[in-house]
């Protein structure tokens, strides 16, 4: 059973570093997305893995196969990887018809004739575009046309499949449905499904894990719960989350075990981490704290209400702390008269502390006054 | 708007649709269209059906008057059985015209197109000069590969001199190979495989490689891909291709003339049909004759574009999604490379840099071939010249007539870009503006008309302007070749003022109205600027071409000596092979110097002007 594995992998345009040193392990069966900003290298590495791009230094392995090793001037074919790609503009061929785009890899591979008809219809039922069967790529519209795409992918039935941002030309309603499809064709078929996209919310709710990268650099490789309650450093956390996690500058007065004593807003606080804290090079750190343990009308701290956005479902507040903004959020539809007075409490176990020289996660917990 | 609304005034509604340049300018262009294209074209048909003059109305007989209405000439040279006198002077031209422009398209695309993919799609060493110097034969005049062609093949066995082949290996090819259909064939498909590649090219350019990577995933072999993918993708541009080298070599009339030996005794009888065309609009006796067919020539190239349009516009064409096809990926030619490359760098030189040379050469002996005779006569000398140019120099540098010439052809060129070049950006900019409309439709139409016109065939229409009641000031006038020239080459300029303005939103102009900013000022100041490389291509391509240009001018010159290239036909017609290599190689020198000063200064070049983008 296929399980990718990324040695030291880089990639250099000319002066250009896309990719610097990304050592990964993809297991069987899992639904990882490279996550990451525009220009960050994930659609690169993907590439990389699908063997469309060729890297500059390291080691690929899919299976028990080496299917990329720069010493050894190994460079499998993508033919050769047996791995299926959805490309972000699906990439269909217009001179050809729905049923053509999609028997043409069953063809590549000799399939018999009637097994190719008959895995085409499968394939059309399965995406629920029989109707389109006749028709020309340029007669279907974004969303048919993102259908005939996976079915192509699908019908050679791989055992890799790559994505790189397949739902990002799709409208938001249409975006939200493929989603749930994707998740349930990632059971159905039982394959090792690799996506890129930029969207954070698109990795929270479809990954089993997410590879988070920065500039070429990997920042984070865990869970989706993982990386959202436990963020490695200041750009995982700022990055994952919406509305995203506030960052509180704080001056760090003592620190031991598993103990810190913490001094914004004006006061003191004490910081009690799960596991001892470690890593503060200065008495200059940030505390992170997620919204929802903002909690409001409650605690001894006050505020003045800067602005609510309310969205039916939840509202997001946004609180003004002597020129420090906020942002918390209440479940249901509330609405606060601008600039009244509000006290808050920060509360909960998930607070992260990070230091601000190195940007890293030094310890997770809670705080509380004195 | 609803059906049921009160319409406003018509007085109003026309101040409103007056207000638009756009309006203006589509309303303007289809009156100038009307007039140099449409009329023209008229007048060629009526020439076709009445007798011109009583040297004609002598020769068809029957007592019938100059003017009157008759289907004589097309009976005659369509259907005439005397002396086998239609198969000679129409089918048997029209047939190996035809298949000579055959020969060319393959000759042409394949080679084009080969360069394009390898250029495009590989990761080929030396790309960015075998790029620049590929698109050389088309920068040089259409005769310069035909003149290469017989300064190189050429052999003292058919009493033709010692050409560089045989000088080099003693080699004599056999006269089929030097004059005739073959080699005329092989210089039209040199000089447009460049022509080819710009084209092909462009599609690949810009084709979105993703879809050749779909199918390198799903296992296609390279072959297979290039069969089922990327072939039928660029059919439409190869199609093209294809269609444009047809028209335009089928009405070559430079090359045949260049190459054109015909002796019966060897069976090499070859005439093409524009030879033929211009053989019969040059006699007193058949000008209806030869109007009927520079029409048929037309129809051809009508029908060739109806062809094209209905082959491009079929729902497999293409749906552009953009996507990251920027990041293409290279194919790996391994161990072909170096091969690949210098196959490719002899190619390219042979077919761009020995024809310079061998002009260069040529006009440097005495006797054809025989490197012992050098001599600078044919560029300096001042003897008195002894042919039909009295009272010349035989030296062209210091030929007064020579540099008159020169003069005369740089400022018409300089005029005909001028003109043709605006008038493209401001067709550009109306049927970007009005999009889908009706008449801006017919005006785009219009004005890629006179590409489809075979040149010959438009110098006789002009020809046959300049012989009708009221328009007889403009024979032999300069004013004639600026207007012929102008309205020739403005589908270049049309073309590519009229993407270069697609590709601007309307909202930049937008801004610049809501701010109240005079439409000359928008022009000039803002669209303009924005895209200066295109439409500075759009003036670069008309004066190229217009420099070079013969067989558009041939028919309207009012003597030898009003333009370079009708001096280098005299030269080459009265056997002063010296002289017409030096003035091949001066045009193509000043056009090429013209060109890189061009690009350098502004970025334009010619092919971003054809279809590069």
């Amino acid at each position: 059973m296929p399980k990718i594995v990324l040695e030291h992998v880089s990639k250099r345009f000319q002066k250009f570093t896309a990719v610097e040193d990304l050592n990964m392990v993809i297991e069987d069966r899992e639904f990882i997305i490279l996550l990451g900003p525009s220009g960050c290298g994930k659609t690169t590495t993907l590439r990389m893995i699908a063997g469309l791009e060729t890297p500059t230094e390291g080691r690929i392995t899919i299976g028990d196969t080496v299917v990329f090793d720069a010493e050894k001037r190994i460079n499998l074919s993508p033919a050769k990887r047996d791995i299926g790609f959805l490309f972000q503009n699906y990439a269909l061929w217009p001179h050809m018809t729905v049923h053509q785009n999609i028997a043409f890899g069953l063809e590549n591979l000799k399939w018999p004739k009637a097994d190719i008809e008959a895995r085409v219809k499968e394939m059309l039922q399965m995406l629920k575009i029989e109707e389109f069967d006749k028709r020309y790529p340029a007669e279907l519209s974004g969303g048919q046309q993102q259908r005939v795409a996976i079915a192509r992918t699908l019908a050679p039935k791989p055992k890799v499949l790559f994505m790189d941002e397949p739902l990002s030309n799709l409208d938001a309603k249409l975006r939200l449905e493929m989603r749930i499809e994707l998740k349930r064709l990632h059971t159905d078929t039982d394959s090792t499904f690799v996506y890129v996209t930029h969207d954070q919310l698109e990795a929270m709710t479809l990954s089993s894990r997410i590879c988070l990268i920065k500039t070429g650099v990997l920042q984070q490789y865990d869970p989706p719960m993982e990386t959202y309650s436990n963020p490695a450093n200041l750009f995982v956390a700022d990055f994952v989350g919406n509305p995203s996690m506030n960052f509180i500058d704080a001056k760090c007065l003592s620190c031991g075990g598993n103990t810190a004593q913490l001094e914004f807003f004006g006061r003191g606080f004490e910081f009690k981490s799960e596991k001892p804290i470690s890593g503060i090079s200065s008495e200059q750190v940030v505390v992170g704290v997620r919204p929802e343990f903002v909690h409001l009308e409650k605690g001894d701290n006050t505020a003045k209400i800067y602005g609510t956005l309310p969205a039916g479902m939840e509202t997001t507040v946004k609180l003004d702390v002597n020129g420090y903004i906020l942002t918390s959020v209440k479940f249901g539809n509330v609405d606060y008269k601008l600039n009244s007075d509000m006290d808050f409490a920060i509360e909960g176990d998930g607070i992260i502390l990070f230091d601000k020289e190195s940007g890293k996660n030094v310890g997770k917990g809670s705080v509380s006054a004195f | 708007m609803a059906a049921k609304t009160i319409k406003a005034p018509v007085g109003n509604r026309l101040a409103t649709y007056f207000s638009k340049p756009a309006n203006i300018i589509t309303i303007a262009f289809l009156f100038i269209l009307i007039m140099t294209v449409v009329l023209p074209l008229s007048t060629l048909l009526i020439g076709s059906l009445k007798v011109n003059g009583n040297q004609e109305a002598k020769y068809i007989g029957g007592g019938i008057k100059s003017g009157a209405f008759t289907f004589h000439h097309w009976v005659e040279l369509l259907t005439s059985k005397e002396y086998f006198y239609a198969a000679t002077k129409f089918w048997i031209p029209l047939g190996q015209s035809t298949i000579m422009a055959l020969i060319a398209c393959v000759v042409a695309v394949l080679f084009g197109g080969v360069v394009a993919w390898f250029i495009t799609r590989s990761n080929l060493p030396c790309k960015k000069f075998i790029s620049t110097v590929f698109v050389f034969p088309y920068i040089m005049p259409s005769w310069s590969m035909a003149m290469f062609w017989e300064n190189f093949f050429k052999n003292t066995q058919i009493n033709a001199g010692k050409g560089m082949l045989q000088a080099l290996t003693g080699i004599c090819v056999p006269e089929s190979m030097v004059y005739g259909l073959f080699p005329c064939a092989m210089a039209l498909g040199l000089h447009y495989a460049p022509f080819a590649y710009i084209l092909i090219g462009g599609i690949l350019r810009n084709m979105d490689a993703n879809l050749e990577e779909a199918a390198t995933v799903l296992k296609a072999s390279r072959f297979k891909i290039l069969r089922r993918v990327t072939l039928p993708i660029v059919m439409p541009a190869l199609v093209s291709t294809v269609l444009l080298v047809f028209s335009s070599s089928i009405s070559s009339y430079t090359v045949p003339f260049f190459l054109n030996r015909s002796s019966i005794s060897s069976g090499n009888n070859f005439i093409a049909v524009s030879v033929q065309m211009r053989n019969l609009i040059s006699s007193g006796q058949t000008k209806g004759q030869g109007y009927v067919l520079a029409i048929i020539l037309m129809l051809f190239s009508i029908a060739i574009l109806t062809v094209n349009n209905y082959i491009t516009g079929s729902r497999k064409s293409f749906t552009t999604v953009t996507g990251k096809s920027g990041q293409v990926s290279l194919v790996k030619l391994g161990k072909a490379k170096i091969p690949v490359m210098v196959v490719m760098l002899i190619l390219v030189g042979f077919f761009a840099i020995v024809p310079m040379l061998s002009f260069a050469a040529e006009s440097l002996l005495e006797v054809p071939g025989d490197y012992s005779t050098l001599t600078l006569r044919y560029w300096f000398s001042s003897e008195p010249f002894e042919g039909s140019n009295k009272g010349d120099t035989i030296g062209i540098l210091r030929s007064l007539f020579m540099w008159k010439a020169l003069g005369r052809s740089l400022l018409l060129s300089l005029i005909v870009s001028a003109i043709a070049g605006t008038f493209g950006i401001l067709i550009g900019y109306a049927v970007a503006r009005k999009r889908g409309s009706r008449a801006a439709t017919l005006v785009s139409n219009l004005a890629f008309l006179p590409y489809l016109i075979p040149s010959m065939s438009f110098g006789a229409v002009y020809l046959a302007l300049s012989y009708t009641k009221g328009f007889t000031w403009l024979d032999g006038s300069f004013v004639l070749l600026i207007m012929v020239g102008s309205i020739k080459f403005m589908p270049f300029a049309s073309r590519t003022g009229t993407s270069a303005m697609l590709q601007l939103s309307g909202e930049i102009e937008e801004a610049a109205i809501v701010i109240g900013v005079p439409w000359i000022k928008r022009m000039t100041k803002i669209l303009f600027p924005i895209q200066k490389s295109s439409f500075i291509s759009g003036y670069l391509l008309p004066f190229i071409s217009c420099m070079r240009e013969l067989s558009l001018f041939v028919l309207l010159v009012p003597s030898f000596t009003t333009l370079a290239t009708s001096m280098l036909q005299e030269y080459s017609r009265t056997g002063l092979s010296q002289s017409s290599n030096a003035v091949n190689l001066l045009i193509i020198i000043v056009v090429l110097i013209i060109q890189f000063v061009v690009n350098k200064l502004t970025g334009a070049s010619i092919d971003k002007g054809v279809g590069g983008n």
